[in-house]
């Protein structure tokens, strides 16, 4: 019997004895791994950000936008008044790039030829056919108008546009990201005029135009408010407190503010 | 054990590598592993369409037809959108235009204040000062790459002396190389900046 048994005992040799561990160490560092890489790269931080799609015509924001300095709103005109930005019509870039204006004959701009100029020998009066990179899932609900006249500027949405040649997702856009700021919108909130001025710092607003303002909108003296505010740190912060109230901002948090 | 290490780190780091890091760029649509109701078969804003012939969400009116009983969608608080930014019409309001002729002063619908030219100067700053500049003198930025002619000088005497209806009018349909702006402008906007126009005159002394 104890021979037996002694017999039994060499059937699993010597290297077995840690063979559950090593076995449970080499799962659990491979879980970890996946897990990792998984972590890291399936969120919409990853998946969205950077995508920068090929357009139909080279159209250079950092030029239009940034070097002529013409306002978003030249193009995107509806932004203000709908819960669409809309692209511009191939009218509004024929305006400056129509025959004997500006690079009209320019290859880039074929597509714009084709849609617009009746002349044109290739010409089929079809729209441009631009390439969209931003969307909410059609699940969620999404208003520029709700933001843009609330103080939210499209950098903290877009990015800075006006330096991008190419357009790219600069935001990851994702459910987290819009709570976030729902949270603490007046981390975000700024003069309506500042809105499409994406460089704009708090640092650049002159206090007192800013508390007449204030004064104007809550009926409180322009020196009673600035008063109160004594000893404050004069930034972000503070504009954006005083904004939320002034306007009566709120930033829903519920489902189905959004959901619906 | 030393092997899987050395072949775990070796597939981490060709993993890794793959998928590079987060904010590259990258030109194919966004890879999504559950599309669930991401993309529903209904058409929004200035989306194609398979299910009409021309591939075309948005519908055209037939032509010659006005929706009867039709409001205009209205939002965006502090714009107050009403129905007349909206132009369908052949009164003075929607053509600056009496009969054949030019019509002179603003439309009595309009209420002029503070606000409303407030909204011109904004609106005027946005669409016509890449041209026309911001003082009006016909050298915005966009003016100095414009071959052939001077973009025009909005504070000289020629503008000051056209009728409202007739700069009404250049802003809904153009004029010789200026292209039409009544797709971009709403129709009291194009009376706003009008209204902010005379403004610009008078502050330059003419
Ligand atoms: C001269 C006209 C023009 C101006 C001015 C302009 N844009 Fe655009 N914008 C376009 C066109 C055309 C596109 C589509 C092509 C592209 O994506 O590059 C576009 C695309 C975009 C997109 C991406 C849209 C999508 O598909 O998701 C964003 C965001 C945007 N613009 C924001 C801005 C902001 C912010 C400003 C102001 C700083 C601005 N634009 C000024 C014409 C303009
Ligand atoms: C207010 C006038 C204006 C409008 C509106 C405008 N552009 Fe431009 N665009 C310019 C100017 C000025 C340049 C610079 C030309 C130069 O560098 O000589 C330019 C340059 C370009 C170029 C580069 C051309 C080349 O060959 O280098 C492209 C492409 C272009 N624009 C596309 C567009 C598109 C598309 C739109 C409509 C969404 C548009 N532009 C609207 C003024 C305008
Ligand atoms: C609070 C966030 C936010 C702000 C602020 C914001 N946007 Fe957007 N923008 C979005 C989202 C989200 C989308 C995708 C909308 C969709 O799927 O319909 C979008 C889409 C767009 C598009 C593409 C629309 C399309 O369907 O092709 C343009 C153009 C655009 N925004 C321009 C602007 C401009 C210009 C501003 C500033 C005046 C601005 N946005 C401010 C979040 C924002
Ligand atoms: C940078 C700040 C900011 C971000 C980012 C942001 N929001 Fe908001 N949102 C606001 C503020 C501020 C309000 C409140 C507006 C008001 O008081 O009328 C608001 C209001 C709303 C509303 C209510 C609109 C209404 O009609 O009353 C919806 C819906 C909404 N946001 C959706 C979104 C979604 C979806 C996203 C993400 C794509 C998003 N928001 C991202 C600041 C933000
Ligand atoms: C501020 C607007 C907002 C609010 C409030 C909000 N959501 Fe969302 N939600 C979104 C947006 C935007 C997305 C799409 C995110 C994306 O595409 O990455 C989303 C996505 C989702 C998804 C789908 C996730 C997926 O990937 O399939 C679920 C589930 C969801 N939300 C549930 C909720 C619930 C439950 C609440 C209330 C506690 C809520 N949401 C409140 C904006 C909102
Ligand atoms: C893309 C550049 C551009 C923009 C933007 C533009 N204009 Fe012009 N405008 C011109 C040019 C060029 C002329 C000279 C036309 C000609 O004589 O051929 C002109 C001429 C005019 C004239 C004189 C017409 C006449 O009968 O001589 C008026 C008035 C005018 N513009 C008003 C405006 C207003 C108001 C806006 C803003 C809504 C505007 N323009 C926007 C380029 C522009």
């Amino acid at each position: 019997m104890r021979g037996l048994l002694h017999e039994m005992g060499n059937i699993f040799p010597r290297w077995t004895n840690l063979l559950a561990i090593k076995v449970l160490v080499c799962v659990g560092a491979l879980g970890t791994c996946v897990i990792a890489v998984a972590w890291y790269s399936w969120t919409p931080k990853y998946t969205r950000v950077g995508y920068m799609p090929q357009q139909p015509i080279p159209f250079d924001h950092s030029l239009h936008a940034g070097q002529l300095g013409m306002d978003c709103r030249y193009c995107h005109t509806h932004v203000e008044n709908s819960a669409h930005s809309n692209l511009p019509a191939a009218q509004v870039c024929w305006n400056c790039h129509g025959p004997g204006k500006v690079k009209s004959d320019s290859p880039k701009l074929e597509p714009l030829r084709q849609a617009m100029d009746e002349n044109y020998e290739n010409y089929t009066g079809k729209p441009i056919e631009w390439v969209q990179l931003h969307k909410v899932p059609d699940y969620a609900h999404f208003d520029h108008s709700a933001h843009v006249n609330r103080g939210v500027s499209c950098v903290e949405c877009h990015g800075r546009i006006d330096e991008m040649p190419v357009v790219y997702h600069a935001k990851s856009l994702s459910m987290s990201f819009c709570l976030e700021c729902h949270r603490n919108p007046e981390q975000a909130l700024r003069p309506l005029d500042q809105i499409t001025n994406l460089g704009w710092k708090p640092e650049d607003l002159e206090p007192d135009a800013f508390y007449a303002y204030l004064a104007g909108k809550t009926g409180t003296g322009a020196d009673d408010l600035k008063k109160a505010d004594e000893g404050k740190v004069w930034g972000q912060e503070l504009i954006g407190i005083h904004l939320q109230k002034a306007w009566g901002v709120h930033a829903p948090q519920d489902c189905a503010a959004c959901h619906h | 054990m030393r092997w899987f290490f050395l072949i775990l780190a070796i597939a981490v780091v060709a993993t890794v590598y793959a998928l590079g890091p987060r904010g590259a760029k990258f030109s194919s649509p966004p890879f999504m592993l559950f599309p669930d109701m991401d993309n529903q078969y209904k058409v929004k804003a200035q989306k194609p369409s398979d299910f009409f012939e021309n591939g075309q969400g948005a519908r055209v009116p037939v032509e010659g037809t006005e929706p009867l009983g039709f409001k205009f969608p209205v939002s965006g608080e502090g714009v107050g959108r009403t129905d007349l930014d909206f132009s369908r019409g052949s009164d003075y309001l929607n053509t600056g235009l009496f009969g054949d002729f030019y019509g002179k002063g603003f439309p009595g619908e309009l209420t002029m204040d503070a606000a409303f030219l407030e909204r011109g100067r904004e609106r005027y700053r946005i669409t016509c000062a890449p041209c026309h500049g911001d003082s009006g003198n016909g050298a915005g930025v966009v003016s100095k790459y414009w071959a052939i002619p001077p973009t025009a000088n909005l504070i000289d005497a020629r503008v000051r002396d056209m009728p409202e209806g007739q700069i009404f009018w250049t802003i809904s349909h153009g004029k010789g190389l200026m292209g039409p702006y009544n797709g971009v402008t709403s129709v009291r906007d194009r009376w706003a900046i009008t209204a902010y126009l005379r403004g610009l005159q008078a502050v330059a002394g003419n």
